[in-house]
């Protein structure tokens, strides 16, 4: 079978061209969308995600990882004493004031104050055993690459936070906060800088290494139950990560309007990929109103005008992963928060290629004008 | 007494219709173009349907084709009646047994020569080579050979026709439909595309019918029906003295 699709496509792509362009930037610009919420709001949960604790235990309701409120110490023991539970670490979090000796005025920051250890758990994915053993040093600090303007600040520079003054030891990355800047602190020295004298004998967060990690969402179940250590629940850190995420893309409104975003660019999309292919259809209605003269049928037409709508849709759709993919590690190069999961990825496409599909149907209906009895006019 | 559906064609009786009316309404104003119109096509001749524009020539040929149906009467092709078949059964008759050859020649730009002569034999059902063979020869037959690679772009309006009509030829249609066919073209190139069209009808037995306000090319055919006012005034064979056939209505 002649692929008269394929070669009208190749022999006439400046017709054509439109309706690529329009399929490959709505393919780009969903994926961009989608990478950078999901980069931004995947800041809200970065302390789960960087860090390799299976569990979290932390006050009931709490709807983000920045919402943290104190329980009591005890429940460490209690995680502790389960036999699935092979490590346990605080996660202290306190709010705070930093203000640089560079004029920047005051910045609100987040203190997370963590086990300096090499095995520690929080941001292990993050600082290295090296760069988290400087913490040990009283007042020392971490802060991202991201935020050292903001801050107004270098690597060996000061500060001071709450009243007290620290030092940054090291750069992090990647550790980005949302709504605020991150500052990495051993538990000490987030203990220091906590100006509430209610605080001493509460953690905010307490986390956990799992034997199994595949364990996690029953032993999360188990430990849930007690409630002899006052308020308290415990999330995998899944769940938690999960959580956290949501409550920022919906609370700020995020989700409905990417949601809208996404409506518009289908829309456009598809509007100028079916008029470019309706074009493209009339462009050759004599040829077809040919064909259908010498027998071939109107269901055979129809088969070519959506193979071509399917192959404007790939190529298009192959010039957003190659743009799509160049743009990603431009951002990430430039600190730019942007995370795109396979799944995502595959949903913005398939968007892609529903705008071709749906432009190809609408085009479609344009073969009606290919009657050979016009021919004879 | 109805007629059957089916009748026994006469061994070269291949396209007949009876008491063809034809109108095109427009609004409040209904103007016919064929009336009661009876005729009957032979196989193995070039038939040349001839009168100026307006005379009905063109809707008469799409009638007797199936790409349109008449107001009443009926039309018997190979023995069938079109009026009796739906969109898709008259696709499968057009597609098993006829061509068409028309004024412009509705080339795609993106094929070449044998591309745009195997595209409807792929339809058929022929396998790679079958389609194949049969495309080279048809073009070959019509003088095609040695430019059969070449796009549209690349060829005069005669050898584009000539595309054309191999496009048609190569399917073996009984029945071959040409409108105007020589109307784009100069004088020469004009001469040869009836030739072929001729040859055709000779060699393979079929049956060729062209519509045309031609003149010139009166002196190729071995019928010339004259038509006027959607009436045919005349029927004059080439070999013969024979006129008026009775199923003319007068």
């Amino acid at each position: 079978m002649v692929a008269l699709a394929r070669k009208t496509l190749i022999h006439e792509w400046r017709r054509f061209l439109p309706a690529i362009l329009a399929v490959g930037f709505a393919g780009l610009l969903q994926l961009l969308q989608a990478a950078l919420v999901l980069g931004i709001f995947g800041s809200a949960s970065v302390y789960i995600t960087k860090s390799s604790a299976d569990i979290w235990a932390g006050y009931p309701g709490t709807q983000s990882v920045s919402l943290g409120q104190p329980i009591n110490r005890d429940v460490a023991m209690h995680l502790r004493m389960d036999p699935a539970v092979s490590r346990v670490e605080p996660f202290d979090w306190v709010d705070g004031n930093w203000r640089g000796t560079q004029g920047t005025g005051g910045v609100p920051v987040f203190i997370c104050g963590i086990d300096p250890n090499p095995d520690g758990l929080m941001f292990s994915q993050a600082l290295s055993p090296e760069l988290r053993a400087r913490l040990k040093e009283p007042g020392a600090v971490i802060v991202d690459q991201a935020d050292l303007s903001s801050l107004g600040v270098k690597l060996g520079g000061t500060g001071v936070i709450n009243g007290q003054r620290v030092h940054v030891v090291g750069i992090s990355h990647g550790l980005r906060a949302l709504g605020g800047v991150n500052v990495m602190t051993s538990l000490d020295t987030a203990r220091m800088l906590d100006g509430d004298p209610e605080d001493t004998d509460r953690m905010t967060f307490y986390v956990a290494k799992l034997r199994d990690p595949a364990m996690a969402a029953s032993v999360a179940e188990r430990l849930r139950g007690a409630s002899t250590f006052g308020p308290y629940t415990v999330w995998t850190a899944d769940d938690f990560a999960r959580r956290s995420q949501m409550y920022w893309i919906l609370d700020t409104g995020a989700g409905a309007g990417v949601l809208f975003l996404a409506g518009i660019v289908f829309l456009v999309g598809a509007v100028i990929t079916s008029q470019t292919l309706m074009a493209a259809v009339i462009g050759s209605i004599r040829e077809y109103a040919t064909l259908n003269a010498l027998g071939v049928g109107v269901g055979s037409l129809r088969k070519v005008v959506m193979e071509q709508a399917f192959w404007v849709g790939a190529i298009g759709l192959l010039g957003s992963i190659v743009l799509g993919v160049l743009l990603l590690l431009l951002a990430r190069s430039h600190d730019v928060p942007v995370t795109l999961d396979p799944i995502t990825a595959v949903v913005c496409l398939l968007l892609g290629m529903g705008l071709a599909i749906v432009s190809g149907l609408a085009a479609m209906r344009s073969l009606r004008r290919a009657d050979p009895a016009s021919l004879l006019r | 007494m109805s007629m059957p559906d089916v009748i026994a064609p006469s061994p070269n009786i291949t396209l007949q219709a009876r008491g063809v009316s034809k109108a095109f309404v427009s609004g409040r104003l209904r103007s016919p173009v064929l009336q009661d119109l009876s005729l009957e096509v032979h196989a193995g001749e070039l038939t040349l349907i001839s009168g100026p524009s307006g005379c009905g020539k063109s809707t008469l040929l799409s009638i007797l084709s199936g790409l349109q149906s008449p107001d009443t009467g009926s039309v018997h092709a190979l023995g069938m009646a079109l009026s009796g078949l739906n969109r898709r059964q008259t696709e499968h008759f057009r597609l098993q047994h006829t061509g068409f050859v028309f004024q412009g020649f509705n080339l795609f730009p993106a094929l070449n020569a044998l591309e745009q002569v195997e595209l409807p034999l792929g339809y058929l059902g022929l396998d790679r080579t079958e389609t194949r063979r049969r495309a080279a020869a048809s073009l070959e037959e019509v003088g095609l050979g040695p430019r059969m690679h070449l796009r549209p772009a690349e060829l005069s309006g005669g050898e584009k026709q000539r595309v054309a009509i191999a496009r048609a030829l190569a399917k073996e249609p009984e029945l071959l439909f040409a409108d105007e066919p020589t109307s784009a073209l100069d004088a020469a190139n004009g001469q040869t595309i009836i030739g072929i069209l001729h040859t055709i009808a000779r060699t393979h037995g079929a049956t060729v019918l062209c519509v045309s306000h031609d003149p010139r090319l009166v002196a190729h055919a071995d019928r010339v029906l004259a038509m006027e006012d959607g009436r045919i005034l005349s029927d004059r064979r080439r070999d013969a003295t024979h006129v008026a056939s009775p199923e003319i209505s007068s």
